[in-house]
């Protein structure tokens, strides 16, 4: 499949502050049942690494992967992906058989038990389709959600290392 | 209104209050209902960011559970079984019961409360100050007043980081910033500030996120800030690192500041704070050698006997490296025209005899002065009826029997004294225990001039969005109140009359002012070049005059906590770990928001920060309840183990109950740690009766089964 503009959320880890907010951003805007998280700041905890003490955060969820295992392994093809990267599982052809997940291997597809069927993050494509960004990016103190055309967003990291003088 | 219309939806501006407040917001109505909170870009406050109990406001207005109309107590006290009534009804029996204690014990037999503040404090003073009553029951001991109360003595105002004047350098002092709110700003600032470059020098007994980011991290001994200041400021009058000409011709009392500053040898303080020499001399430099520089401090250092002297001493750091009101320093913002809080509270309303007789005013003068008092002195009047009977407590967004050091003692006054009204989003234990509960409003559910108390320069519109139920804004139920109580004439026919009011000064009503959004007074900096500052002196008292005259210590010292290794090495031996309490979750404000599904989610249960070199020794595994406990009393968390605590100390979580359980006690002694704390005031701070909330000595263990 040909791609043009593929678009993509990355996250700066090493300043996210752990506050929560994109998981209730997410939560608001797509209402996943109790339990269940599209994204979710993960954390080990505080680590000793090379004798210092780092505390470290991990927004998980989607990756929109160019190969996407998820859709390889879904039995009743589900699963598609649009020509801007984003991968979308479609909720009425879903059997709820869960191979997804046991295909994703970041942990990331979540099971809605209400519905009896896996859906994941999607860049919050409704919101993209009429101009916007997904739900949880501008809402992030520590601006750490990045949205956009992949290319575009690669250089802006660049200048974004530069900017914040890291070593 | 100031609506936005897009495609079916309205959205409407407005100020989010989740917490402290300020947060520019945008809400998204469909049909009559909320169905979304974004950020507000346009917010020179919030910059369009939000955090999760912001966005869960939705399920805080819209919850099952929430009170919707007033109540009456049916059967016995706390026991559960309540009677709807009319808002009138509730009027008339607040009405008589304010007019039959007022006759029969004195106006000061009634006590008014809040916890932290719903922004209705103004309106609460008010009205306990035009009742007679010279008691109002706040956190202001403890939280925030102090800051207040010490500036004002020392500078003549509070001194606020002044992010957007790009501070180089940030020394966040016991405060999670991200994670809470220090009142004047958000951590957005704090953020982009660090985003920007500046230098960040943390100090804190737990290593958080902020810490991983600093240049330098301080691991103090929990209660030993003090301490460490003089340490720093040891350094930089050493090294000749303060600003000379600031301290030459704005300073009172450094002669004598810096023989008392001398008294603490690096050597000593280093033993006292467990904080490497190195690193005090390092954070010295960086912080005096850094321009512009500011201190980001909040609450937990003013839970402490050391409070006032904590405050004063910061300032002390502030002022004398040149930060004060500079840009980029430690500012004192100018306010938009309106009425102020104090104007508003209508303190000299107050008659003079009735002012005098203010609980424990005699003790701890600096909060007497600014009208604040310690809640054991109000727990004391209902037990034990002394100095004088306390009859009636009236309690507006609190929730004491959690967020109150002793708590049992809390739960046996509350339940005792004669007439308890409580008005609140929910029964809460405290609320289980009252006579009268009165459904209030949320923020989605008010007009109002927001956060007019505050000193960051800003007042904030915030808009009625919603009508949940009977639910009214305490401002509104008090202005009603007010009308039948009296006097009437210091009342407002509408809310709106109100609002009108404090935003007189500034020529706008309030339908103008909405459109407006907000309004910001003009800033200027180096205001004491020309006026000086704002003290008896004219000048940043580091000898305080006011406190000299009060028969306090003119000058800041170190005070060992009242309960420590140092201070008690008796009880340090049945009780072998220092105990800190009230670490901020991501998830909740205070005793609030544990039935709300969303936030509950981030956070089911408490859980105590245990090192896990410690955790091995007294047989605790990850995920464990553990008994935590002290010389009074014992509570259950769930063990978490943290390399970023010191194995010395355990961190626990405040404010926990359990909307879920069964009622009336909805577990608040399963997991309450103020079911440890000491409210003796011999243990408060001398001058401002701060509360020692957070350092106390404790031992652990697995929970028992059974």
């Amino acid at each position: 499949m040909k791609m043009t503009k593929r678009l993509a959320m990355i996250i700066d880890e090493e300043i996210c502050w752990g506050c929560d907010t994109c998981e209730l951003a997410c939560k608001q805007e797509n209402n996943p049942p109790d339990g269940s998280r599209w994204i979710k700041v993960k954390t080990k905890g505080v680590q000793r690494v090379d004798g210092q003490l780092r505390l470290t955060f991990l927004p998980a969820r989607c990756l929109q992967c160019s190969k996407p295992p998820c859709k390889e392994a879904c039995p009743v093809k589900a699963i598609h992906q649009r020509t801007d990267g984003i991968v979308l599982v479609d909720p009425d052809a879903c059997i709820g058989c869960k191979a997804c997940l046991e295909a994703c291997p970041f942990g990331v597809m979540q099971f809605n038990t209400d519905k009896g069927v896996a859906e994941k993050c999607h860049l919050c494509y409704h919101r993209i389709d009429r101009g916007e960004r997904p739900a949880c990016v501008d809402k992030c103190i520590g601006r750490c959600i990045h949205f956009g055309e992949v290319k575009e967003l690669l250089t802006q990291w660049a200048d974004r290392r530069w900017q914040f003088g890291k070593e | 209104m100031d609506i936005l219309q897009t495609m079916n939806e309205k959205v409407v501006r407005s100020h989010c209050r989740i917490c402290h407040g300020g947060c520019g917001v945008l809400v998204h109505v469909k049909d009559g209902k909320v169905v979304r909170i974004e950020g507000d870009p346009q917010s020179p406050i919030s910059h369009g960011t939000l955090c999760p109990k912001g966005i869960a406001t939705i399920q805080l207005a819209y919850h099952p559970d929430r009170l919707v109309y007033p109540l009456k107590r049916k059967g016995a006290k706390g026991e559960g079984k309540w009677e709807r009534i009319s808002w009138d009804e509730a009027y008339d029996l607040l009405t008589a019961k304010i007019n039959e204690y007022k006759r029969q014990y004195g106006a000061e037999s009634i006590v008014l409360g809040y916890g932290t503040g719903r922004d209705n404090e103004a309106f609460i003073y008010r009205f306990a100050n035009l009742i007679g009553t010279p008691n109002v029951l706040t956190a202001g001991h403890m939280c925030y007043g102090p800051r207040v109360a010490t500036s004002i003595i020392t500078c003549g105002n509070l001194p606020v980081c002044d992010y957007e004047g790009n501070p180089r350098c940030v020394m966040v002092w016991g405060n999670n910033a991200i994670v809470s709110n220090p009142d004047e700003y958000k951590g957005v600032y704090l953020s982009d500030a660090l985003a920007k470059g500046a230098k960040l020098i943390v100090v804190d007994p737990r290593f958080t996120k902020l810490a991983d980011r600093s240049n330098l991290w301080l691991q103090l001994r929990p209660g030993t800030d003090v301490a460490l200041a003089m340490g720093i400021l040891q350094v930089i009058i050493e090294e000749e690192l303060y600003d000379k000409e600031f301290v030459q011709n704005w300073v009172y009392g450094w002669k004598e500041f810096v023989v008392r500053v001398k008294e603490y040898t690096l050597k000593g303080v280093s033993e006292i704070t467990w904080v490497p020499e190195e690193k005090i001399r390092e954070a010295a430099r960086l912080f005096a050698t850094t321009k512009p520089a500011c201190i980001q401090w909040g609450v937990a250092i003013e839970q402490s006997i050391n409070c006032v002297d904590n405050n004063r001493i910061l300032i002390a750091l502030a002022a004398i490296t040149g930060n004060l009101d500079v840009p980029g320093g430690m500012v004192f913002y100018v306010p938009p025209p309106t009425m102020n809080a104090s104007q508003f509270g209508a303190h000299k309303l107050l008659p003079h005899e009735q002012r005098k007789k203010r609980l424990g005013g005699d003790v701890f003068r600096l909060a007497d002065a600014f009208a604040i008092l310690n809640p054991r002195f109000v727990w004391d009047a209902i037990l034990t009826e002394k100095p004088y009977p306390v009859k009636m407590v009236f309690l507006i967004s609190t929730n004491p029997v959690l967020t109150r050091a002793n708590a049992s003692m809390v739960y046996e006054a509350l339940k005792k004294v004669h007439f308890l009204a409580v008005s609140d989003f929910f029964l809460t234990p405290t609320a289980e225990l009252a006579d009268l509960v009165l459904p209030t409003a949320t923020w989605l559910e008010m007009d109002y001039v927001a956060e007019f108390w505050k000193r960051h320069g800003y007042v904030l519109a915030r808009q009625k969005v919603i009508q949940v139920g009977e639910c009214k804004s305490d401002h509104e139920m008090l202005n009603e109140l007010g009308n039948r109580v009296g006097p009437k004439e210091y009342w407002w026919p509408t809310i709106h009359g109100a609002l009108n009011a404090i935003l007189a000064p500034s020529g706008l009503t309030f339908e103008e002012f909405v459109k407006k959004g907000y309004l910001r007074g003009r800033m200027e900096y180096r205001k004491y070049v020309q006026k000086g500052f704002s003290t008896p002196t004219g000048k940043v008292e580091l000898y305080s005059t006011r406190l000299k005259e009060w028969g306090y210590d003119p000058l800041p010292q170190f005070r060992e906590p009242p309960e420590s290794p140092v201070s008690r090495p008796d009880l340090f031996k049945e009780y072998p770990y220092i105990l800190i309490t009230g670490m901020r979750p991501t998830a909740f404000f205070h005793s609030e928001h544990r039935q709300i599904p969303w936030l509950r989610e981030l956070l089911p249960e408490p859980f105590v920060e245990i090192h896990p070199e410690t955790a091995e020794r007294e047989g605790i595994k990850e995920g464990d309840w553990v008994t935590i406990e002290s010389a009074r009393g014992r509570c259950l968390q769930r063990a978490k183990l943290t390399l970023g605590i010191d194995p010395r100390v355990i961190g626990a979580q405040h404010a926990w109950w359990f909307p879920e359980k069964i009622f009336p006690e909805h577990g608040w002694r399963d997991s309450n740690i103020n079911l440890l704390t000491d409210n003796n005031p011999a243990t408060c701070d001398p001058a401002m009766g701060a509360t020692n909330l957070r350092v106390l000595l404790c031992r652990i263990s697995p929970k028992r089964e059974g």
